[in-house]
Parts: structure tokens; sequence; C-alpha cells
């Protein structure tokens, strides 16, 4: 099976305060992300899910261990960071934009890829409506539609239903589904277990810095009513 | 190079609808126009009042948004974290630091055309006759400021909006000492101080070179050749600054 994500041995320290006391995130992160799957990455918060993205991405550098992406580079990642801000004075469709000319689209696709999403995360009425008047919820669904920008084959969200209200949160799960059903890889971090249940096929629960259980959502409810139930055992033992 | 121009154009779009940046304009202007009422109690000397008093609210203003704008460019990305949603996209960290100098150069150019063609008006309406001096002065201002922005984006990779800030301003004001810094320690034939000060005047940009107010009121006849030569020693210096400022940013971990 090839695989969309491998984390190897994957170790982060950061060095804080003005002694520059280490402090270590991550303590060897390993995990395969198959290629067309519905990765859940789970854990309480600190556990380093966030990390493990952010060097998969490049936005922090590993202390050691390796991040082997398995499409042809960050043109062909989506990310969703957790809690996105982004510019107060550019409009949802100027924004959308913005982020399809950093991929070098042409005009003709840039305008019919930034309206189908604007389309798909119910935000055409709003599209020229200025980022800073947009609600939470908003500002997620516009955030979700940038990191789909470049019709990305591995798409990494961090926490993508925060602040949604439950009609914003099926509407993501549909995204997702869609994306699944189109052959996409999608990695997401959440602490609503009901939605990674929904949606995942695979499932890694991450502690302090480490993956302790790896494996599909199915193996994980072969020896517990919940997902909830599941989770809170491997994460309390 | 279509990402620095696709990053230029948000930070122009950014920055110019500010609110922020308006009110610093509108105050600008009315402090050039203040320069009307320091010219009624001047005796005869009121298109010269309006030039200096004008493009000294020019330079000082132009400064204000330069150093501020400039600080808080690179700083509020990170702070608020939109380099995530950018620095996932396959976008250098020099493409970002060309992008955002390139889009601030477009503000500022915007901002000072606006003031210059203001004071430009004035002193036409005063004098009686255009005076085309005073948007080549303003141009020359461009060229300091530009100076100061990239000096100011390069001290916020390194540390805080406000020091950042701070420095910039040190830096403009010491860009406009460091040539007669130099030549009156020259004349004191101390060779350490001597040595000190033309380090300074090395490391920092000579802004004095290219400022042409004295000669736009007529106090003194400018050497345009000299005044090229210094402008692209100018250009040459931003060009370094932001190259170094890349570097450095290109470390950062987010």
């Amino acid at each position: 099976m090839k695989h969309a994500l491998q984390v190897t041995a994957l170790r982060k320290t950061v060095h804080v305060g003005f002694r520059r006391r280490p402090v270590e995130i991550l303590k060897g992160v390993d995990l395969a992300v198959d290629a067309n799957d519905v990765f859940g990455l789970l854990g309480p918060n600190g556990a380093g899910k966030t990390t493990t993205v952010k060097v998969a991405l490049g936005l922090m550098r590993p202390s050691s261990g390796s991040v082997e992406l398995g499409v042809a580079g960050l043109g062909r990642v989506g990310y969703l960071p957790e809690n996105p801000y982004f510019y107060d004075y550019l409009s949802g469709r100027e924004f959308l934009g913005f982020c399809a000319r950093l991929f070098g689209d042409d005009a003709a696709t840039r305008r019919e890829r930034v309206e189908t999403l604007l389309e798909d995360v119910s935000l055409r009425e709003a599209a020229d409506t200025h980022l800073r008047k947009y609600s939470k919820g908003m500002l997620q669904r516009i955030g979700i539609a940038q990191a789909l920008i470049n019709d990305p084959e591995l798409v990494l969200l961090d926490e993508p239903m925060t602040g949604l209200d439950p009609l914003g949160r099926v509407e993501v799960k549909r995204i997702i589904e869609r994306l699944h059903e189109r052959g996409k890889t999608v990695l997401f971090n959440s602490h609503i277990l009901s939605d990674v249940h929904e949606l995942c096929s695979r499932i890694a629960i991450m502690r302090d810095g480490r993956v302790i259980w790896t494996g599909s959502v199915d193996e994980a409810l072969a020896g517990a009513e919940t997902l909830e139930d599941f989770f809170m055992r491997v994460v309390q033992a | 190079m279509r990402q620095v121009r696709a990053i230029a154009v948000n930070t122009f779009k950014e920055t110019i609808r500010d609110r922020v940046l308006a009110v610093i304009v509108v105050f600008a202007l009315l402090m050039i126009a203040g320069g009307l009422w320091l010219g009624s109690i001047s005796l005869g000397e009121q298109g010269r009042m309006m030039k200096d008093f004008g493009l000294a609210a020019v330079t000082g203003f132009g400064l204000i948004v330069a150093v501020f704008i400039a600080a808080g460019l690179v700083h509020k990305e990170v702070e608020k974290r939109t380099v995530f949603v950018l620095f996932s996209k396959p976008v250098s960290r020099g493409a970002f630091i060309a992008g955002k100098f390139l889009g601030l150069c477009a503000t500022m150019a915007v901002v000072l055309a606006g003031m210059g063609l203001f004071l430009f008006a004035l002193v036409g309406i005063l004098d009686g006759r255009a005076s085309g001096m005073v948007l080549v002065a303003t141009a020359m201002i461009y060229v300091q400021l530009l100076t100061v922005m990239a000096v100011t984006i390069f001290f916020s990779t390194l540390g805080s909006a406000i020091l950042a800030s701070v420095l910039g301003i040190c830096v403009f004001v010491a860009g406009q000492l460091s040539q007669n810094v130099l030549s009156l320690t020259r004349l004191g034939k101390n060779p350490l101080t001597e040595a000190i000060s033309w380090v300074v005047y090395v490391v920092i940009p000579n802004l004095a070179a290219v400022d042409v107010k004295a000669g736009v009121v007529g106090e003194e006849t400018l050497a345009w050749g000299q005044i090229g030569l210094w402008t692209a020693y100018l250009a040459a210096y931003i060009v370094v600054v932001l190259a170094l400022a890349a570097v450095i940013f290109r470390r950062k971990e987010f």
C-alpha cells in the first residue's frame, strides 16, 4: 500500500525561556497514512498532534527522524491550521484568489476554482465581504476552501470542526466525504470523537509526544462500546 | 516571481485599506495645509516656508507610515499565524520577504504621491507657478523611506515589532547624520573615533546624500550626478538588507 504520509521516529525538541530549557515535544512518532484514507489523529491537548503536522509541512524542522510525503511536494498538499486567522481587509473571494495565485493558476482556472469552492463551503453570498466581518464558523469554512484551492491529494485539517454550528459541521463532514470519494487522502486532528467515528477508517492516538495506538476504527470498536470509551481506556492506560 | 507578485498585491490591498493609514494620511494633509498659516506669519517668504514645512511634514508622516507598517508587516503574519497558510504552500521565505517589501513600496508610493501632489498644488497656489522640484524632493524622500522600510523589515525578522520600529527610526536619524559625524571626527584627528564613525558611516545607509530639500528651497545647488550614484547605492543597500532578512527568516520555525 502506498503511503500518502509516513513519519518515522520523529523527534522534536524546542528550547523555551531565558535559559533555553529544552522541552521534548515529540519523542519518536511513527505514523503511516495510506493513500485515499481518511485518517484521524487523536490525543489530549499537548500530545503533539499539531507539531507532527507542522513538521510534516516544513513549518518546523525535525530534531531527528523523518517525514516522507507520498505526494509530489507541498504543491499537492492542502492545510487548514487550528483556529485560522486570515487577512482582515480582504474579501473571501480575494483571499481565495490570492491563494490560487500562489500556485500559479491561470486566471480562468483560478476563477472557476474559487467560485466552485465558495459554493462548496456555502460562502457565495458572503464572498465579497471582508474577512474581518466573518464569524468563526465562516472563517473555518473559508480556511477549508483555501486548503483545497490547489485540488490537493493530501489534505491536513487541524481541528476542522472547531467553532462550527451543527449545520457547519455537517457541511465539513460532507466535504471530507467528497474528498474521500474523489480518491484524496485526509488526515485530521479532532477532539470530536463522534465525527472521527463517522468519517475515519483508521486512527492513531497520541499521548505525551508518542503514538500509543494505531489501527482501524473497527479494531478500536471491537473491544469497546464507543470510540470515546476506547480513547479513554488507551489514554489513561 | 508570480508568488512575489501575488504577495505584493495582497500586501498592497491589505495595507492600503487599513483605516489607521487613512487617519495618518488625513492628519498629514492637515499638517501640510498648516504650512499656509506658517507662511502667512512669515515676511514675504510664504512659498519657501510652505515648501520647507510641507516637505518636513511629508518626511515625518512618511516615516511614521513606513516604520510602523514595515515593522508590523512580517510580525503580524507570524503573530496571527497567517504564515501557516502561506508556508504550507510552496512559497519560499525569500519570496515572502520580497513580496511584502514590494507591496509596501506600492502603498508608500500612493501615500507619498498623495502628500506630494497636495503640497505641489498648495505651493503652486501660493507662488502662482508650479514647482516641479517639490515632486522631485518627494521622490527622493520616497527613496530614503524605502531604505528605512527595508531596514525595519530586517529588524522585524530578528525581534519584536516595537523594537523594529524604534531601530528603524534610529537608522533614519543616524542616516541623516552619519556623513556629518564622519566629517567632524576627521577634524578631531583621533584615529579611534574616526574609525568608529567610518564603520557607522559604512553600516548605516547615507540618507542625507539623497536629501534634496535644501536645494528645493534654494539653499544649495544640487549635484544630480552624485545624487544618482547615491540612489543606486541605496538600491543596492536595500537588496542586501532584504537578502539578509530572508536568510534570517528562513531559519525561523512557526
